[in-house]
């Protein structure tokens, strides 16, 4: 169950069991695909090279690099209030989503009525209500963090919710013969049986909440990645869009970094003989 | 403990420590209501191992749940060790057909969990658990997950979650049809073994006649529609048991009726008509 959610681990599992062969292809695994990142930089840096394309349709991996390098003041600068909006979304939404599985799972009459109209909910095109949320929410940091909310509580709650229900009937029936509470059958049982899922609901909430902050950042921000994006992409400064994006990019990785880390750390407490 | 039970004659019942009395179970089904037991009696002795036998869906694995206390009786009552069943008691541990352990937790942690839920004193009781698991020829498995142990080893841990807090009775719910044969075997013998060295009441419930008649003090038959108990037979093979009964002419005597009994209450060879409308009942 856990394993089919972190796909990462599949290099760490195969690697020591079965002896050198595994270790070839846990070596595989690993050197494949950065082969194959490499190998499509590089073609991207001769393209532009031989091509002689210019720097502001598209510049190269290295130059983007040597801007990045050169001014990782003013990028840092940026950086800083998306990660830290991206995080304050995803915490929320990571709360909001699991009080509501839980709402819809303990109350029959909540999950009647709230299921169907949360499935309704994320058929609409959400990213065209971005607006609204600055004629209500001004254009301050709170309309982005909400907005960020807004589109990143769904996967949590439906991927909880499963969670939550994946408990089977008979493990139920043994906590009910024990006489236990539903608050130890919710301890004990349920929201461990329902932590692999609510870290895949967590994973993409992540970048949700990311998409979330840089939608805000493109339409309302004076500061942001997505500001500067927007900025720079305006004065046909391509290297900067293009640095932005990379750090974008290593943002983002760093959040995942920290939901995969805090499912390592939950996985670890939960099987561990002292809880 | 077993030589002492060896010696109490058959005849003489053992201190009667279940007594069912007239248990009728109606369900409301989608075509009216669906009557899955129908005024079952039946007394178990302190001490004794008592098989529920029967094709699927003959109400068997319903009487266990309102012995269990899980399921409440249409009618009729049930006396555990003197006071009346009107809930899940703690006195009881109940197997099921699946192991059903926390697959994030290690064997040992596994039994341990009545323990975490009844609060008992975890430190008494964790030298017990290993006591435990080693009777059950565990030992050096303690810190395996679930994932890491076979369909048998995961059945023999959830015997011994079910023995942990020292219950007065195990409720065991076709507890090795999830198993393959040769695994049930080994599974039968493990349990005549335990149930031997526990001394402890049980009520056994399965659809396969030679498990039945292998394990059991007595098999009560049940079957017929609406269901009740149909046969109450005393198993006479002398403990501890060993798998050569089953070779002897009185082992397949026994099984030889016990399978006619099923046969003539739902006419026709057991199993046949009544297994497609069973699951609808369960």
């Amino acid at each position: 169950m856990a394993a089919a959610i972190g796909t990462e681990t599949g290099v760490m599992v195969a690697a020591p069991d079965n002896g050198t062969r595994a270790g070839l292809l846990g070596i595989r695994s690993v050197v494949l695909p950065i082969g194959l990142a490499a190998l499509a930089l590089a073609a991207w840096q001769a393209f532009v090279v031989i091509g002689k394309i210019p720097p502001v349709i598209l510049p190269s991996p290295i130059s983007t690099l040597a801007y990045i390098v050169e001014r990782w003041d003013i990028l840092l600068t940026h950086a800083t209030p998306t990660t830290l909006e991206s995080a304050l979304g995803f915490l929320l939404a990571t709360v909001l989503g699991i009080v509501l599985a839980i709402i819809i799972t303990y109350s029959a009459v909540a999950r009647e009525a709230l299921y169907p109209n949360l499935v309704f909910f994320q058929l609409i095109p959400k990213i065209a209500l971005a607006p609204l949320f600055i004629i209500w929410l001004g254009v301050g940091t709170q309309s982005r963090v909400a907005f960020s909310v807004f589109i990143a509580f769904f996967p949590v709650v439906i991927a909880t919710t499963a969670g939550f229900l994946s408990v089977d009937r008979s493990m139920l029936r043994l906590c009910r013969s024990l006489t236990a509470s539903e608050w130890q059958v919710f301890t004990h049982v349920r929201f461990p049986a329902a932590l692999p899922y609510i870290f895949s609901g967590m994973k993409v909430a992540i970048t949700l909440a990311i998409i979330g902050v840089i939608i805000g950042e493109f339409i309302t921000a004076q500061a942001g990645l997505g500001y500067l994006i927007i900025f720079a992409t305006a004065r046909a400064d391509t290297e900067v869009s293009m640095a932005a994006i990379v750090v974008l990019c290593v943002c983002g990785l760093l959040l995942y970094g920290l939901v995969a880390l805090g499912e390592f750390i939950a996985n670890r407490v939960f099987s561990s003989e002292t809880t | 403990m077993s030589a002492q039970l060896l010696e109490v004659p058959r005849l003489v019942r053992p201190e009667s420590l279940v007594r069912i009395q007239q248990v009728e179970k109606t369900y409301a089904g989608r075509q009216g209501p669906v009557r899955a037991v129908a005024s079952a009696s039946l007394e178990v002795g302190r001490g004794e191992f008592v098989s529920l036998l029967g094709p699927s869906g003959c109400g068997k694995s319903t009487l266990l749940m309102i012995i269990a206390g899980l399921e409440t009786p249409t009618s009729g009552s049930i006396l555990l060790d003197g006071s009346p069943v009107t809930g899940p008691r703690r006195d009881i541990g109940i197997i099921f057909q699946d192991a059903t352990l926390l697959p994030w937790k290690s064997a040992l942690e596994n039994v341990l969990f009545p323990v975490r839920i009844l609060r008992l004193p975890l430190r008494k009781y964790r030298e017990r658990a290993h006591e435990l698991l080693a009777m059950v020829g565990l030992t050096g498995f303690e810190n395996k997950k679930p994932s890491e142990l076979s369909g048998g080893m995961r059945q023999r841990v959830a015997i011994c979650r079910a023995l942990i807090h020292d219950p007065s009775i195990l409720l065991m719910d076709e507890p090795f049809s999830a198993l393959d044969a040769i695994t049930r075997d080994q599974m039968n013998a493990a349990l005549a073994d335990i149930m031997e060295k526990t001394g402890k009441t049980v009520i056994f419930v399965t659809h396969s006649i030679r498990e039945a008649a292998f394990l059991s003090d007595r098999v009560v038959v049940m079957g017929g529609r609406p269901s009740q108990v149909i046969l109450d037979l005393a198993m006479p093979f002398p403990r501890p048991r060993r798998f050569d009964i089953e070779d002897g002419a009185e082992f397949n005597a026994i099984c030889r009726r016990l399978r006619l009994t099923i046969e003539e209450a739902h006419g026709g060879p057991a199993q046949s008509g009544t297994a497609a409308r069973a699951n609808s009942v369960e």
